[in-house]
């Protein structure tokens, strides 16, 4: 029987996996996911992408607001300003996609400082209504700014050839999508598990005491929003360029609170958890759509007439329900399920 | 002078709004320390209640009245039975994501039942105006900021003699001695609650009255948020004043500026405010014990 306890040196408790054969499945699973195109119809994998963009978020978010315990309404800012980075790097100026997403990056982590200043002073509340107000004030300067971004009307976005490939098709954007959220998982990891991510850890747990065992925090305040934002920026030049049509309607509060759902479901500073609160979180509406579809009738003519409502009911009560009967949420659920089965038969209830 | 007169009364009327709901931000946050995101939702829930009796009574006044606290009773106790009792004990951020599942539960419900679509308010009277030194009032924007005043008053009233204020204020302070000196935390919230979704009702059927009533109402909450900012979140007439400051800021701004700028002033206003004073133009400095 093999325990998680036992470690031998500080090497072994920083390690990205803990065991060799963890390898193994992650391999697979990125064996899956490569091979997916092949295997299953498109809307299937158009459907894989959307979730994979979503993760890239979720994952960005959980930085601040997980790891960090900063808590960010605005992360929807981000991801608009991301996406009209993106956007106008490639319809305006013909830039090549790879240079459009680190410009995104870049863009919205600068933005980030704007919010970051205020942080440095604020505490809870107080900084998450700030980070709201800013998300507020970013979707009405893009709606106002009609020359640069389109304004109310919107901006089109193109797939420019990369490299001589194209990047029109579905299957080029899901690969695009798989190389980007695998880059984001692998980094986010390799960084939390450093002295930045300790750092971020501890300025949560108790920032005075944090600041006392020599932990700058105006470094590292500012450093996690601007890394989260960076995230978050790529997340959007991805949205960008996966609907290839941008509308300030996309960038609404519902979808910082949707990202916050998804922290939430996921287990608030876990990667693993941000991956499952993404991937549950854009499923569910439609699945749950699906369902009450079956039972036809009124019932399927309400949820077919309402879809907007439906998702609304449906995330508050996903989000009321796991922070009250599972507020470690389902990367906790994860690992019990795993340490049940690691165990058996000796494992206790 | 008389625009910028005319601007400044507009804002005041505005202002009264939300300085009502920021109010209702500040009760809540001085008990629990919990800001309740579904402000403005509640206050669009209690207006769309009172609206369909208005509806079904020939508008009539007391009945009106009557179904916004009935409204406001019953929302309260429905969210402190549900949504705070079951989250005592837990960290304050959950218990603040529960008032935003709420705010878009709420949002959702009445777009199911009463549609997407604005409303004018059954008997909303639009009497001549009023003119004043140039300045055109609406007979029931001085009626609200009538009723403004009176629940500020009342509110400071409460507060001041009350021995249910008092204990709120105590608690504020220090909740855990106040909870050794016998008093009831639960029901204290329960009463922060429904006195916070009263408060929301009445505005909310007074701006439905001026204007109208529709999912935007919602919206309002939302930008009632720097009200309760700039007045401090735990110093309720300080909320109810940043109201007013915060609705004359953005009829300054949406007159002289841009009307696009009207909007999001208020916004501006906080994060400049916040970097000079983060914890409000009247809200008490937290001092850390180490």
């Amino acid at each position: 029987m093999r325990t998680r306890t036992y470690r031998e040196n500080y090497r072994e408790l920083t390690e990205l996996l803990p065991y060799r054969s963890s390898w193994n499945w992650y391999a697979l699973l990125l064996a899956v996911l490569v091979s997916l195109p092949f295997m299953v119809p498109t809307y299937v994998m158009t459907y894989v992408t959307l979730i994979l963009i979503a993760a890239v978020g979720a994952v960005g978010l959980n930085i601040v607001t997980g790891t960090a315990g900063l808590i960010s309404l605005g992360h929807a800012g981000f991801l608009a300003i991301g996406a009209y980075t993106a956007g106008i790097a490639i319809s305006t100026y013909g830039w090549p996609i790879p240079a459009a997403i680190l410009a995104a990056g870049f863009v919205s982590a600068a933005a980030s400082l704007l919010v970051g200043v205020p942080s440095l002073r604020l505490k809870g509340l107080y900084l998450a209504i700030t980070t709201l107000a800013f998300s507020i004030i970013v979707v009405h300067l893009i709606n106002q700014w009609e020359g640069l971004t389109g304004g109310s009307s919107g901006m089109p976005v193109g797939r420019p050839d990369f490299l001589g490939i194209p990047m029109r098709s579905p299957a080029s954007m899901f690969y695009l999508t798989l190389v980007i959220a695998g880059l984001t998982v692998l980094g986010t990891l390799n960084l939390l598990r450093s002295r930045v991510g300790r750092a971020w850890a501890a300025l949560r747990d108790y920032d005075t005491a944090a600041s006392m065992m020599g932990i700058n925090l105006v470094r590292y305040k500012l450093l996690a929003f601007a890394v989260s934002s960076f995230i978050t920026g790529v997340a959007g030049s991805l949205m960008a360029l996966n609907i290839r049509y941008l509308n300030t309607d996309s960038f609404e509060l519902i979808v910082s609170i949707e990202a916050i759902a998804m922290i939430i479901v996921g287990g608030l500073g876990s990667v693993r958890g941000a991956i499952l609160g993404a991937t549950l979180i854009t499923v569910l509406p439609d699945f749950s759509r699906y369902v009450l579809s079956l039972f036809g009738g009124a019932l399927g003519s309400i949820a077919s007439g309402n879809t907007a409502e439906i998702k609304g009911i449906i995330y508050a009560l996903v989000i009321m329900l796991f922070l009250r009967f599972e507020p470690d949420g389902l990367a906790h659920q994860w690992n019990r399920t795993k340490r049940f089965w690691s165990d058996w038969p000796y494992s206790r209830k | 002078m008389s625009y910028f007169l005319n601007l400044v009364f507009a804002g005041l009327a505005v202002g009264a709004i939300y300085g009502m709901l920021a109010m209702g931000y500040a009760i809540i946050y001085k008990v629990s320390r919990v800001v309740n995101f579904a402000q403005g939702e509640i206050m669009m829930l209690i207006g769309y209640i009172s609206y369909s009796v208005a509806l079904r009574t020939d508008a009539s006044a007391p009945l009106v009245m009557l179904s916004v606290i009935a409204g406001a009773i019953g929302v309260g106790l429905l969210i402190e039975r549900f949504i705070v009792r079951p989250m005592l004990g837990q960290p304050v951020f959950s218990l603040v994501m529960m008032t935003i599942a709420l705010a878009v539960m709420i949002r959702a419900v009445v777009g199911l039942i009463w549609g997407l679509d604005p409303y004018r308010f059954p008997g909303s009277a639009t009497g001549a105006p009023i003119e004043l030194f140039g300045v055109y009032m609406q007979p029931i924007q001085l009626f609200l900021l009538a009723v403004y005043v009176a629940l500020c008053v009342g509110v400071w009233a409460f507060l001041r003699f009350n021995i249910v204020g008092i204990a709120m204020r105590a608690t504020a302070t220090d909740s855990t001695v106040s909870l050794l000196m016998g008093v009831s935390v639960s029901r204290l919230y329960r009463v922060a609650w429904i006195i916070s979704a009263l408060i929301a009702g009445i505005a909310g059927v007074l701006f439905a009255n001026i204007y109208h009533i529709g999912p935007d109402l919602a919206h309002v909450g939302i930008r009632a948020f720097p009200a309760a900012i700039l007045g401090g979140l735990d110093s309720v007439l300080g909320s109810a004043l940043g109201g007013l400051i915060i609705g004359v800021v953005e009829n300054l701004a949406g007159g002289y500026i841009a009307s696009a700028y009207k909007e999001i002033a208020g916004f501006v206003v906080i994060l400049v405010i916040l970097m000079i004073r983060p914890y409000g133009l009247f809200g008490q400095k937290d001092i850390e014990r180490v």
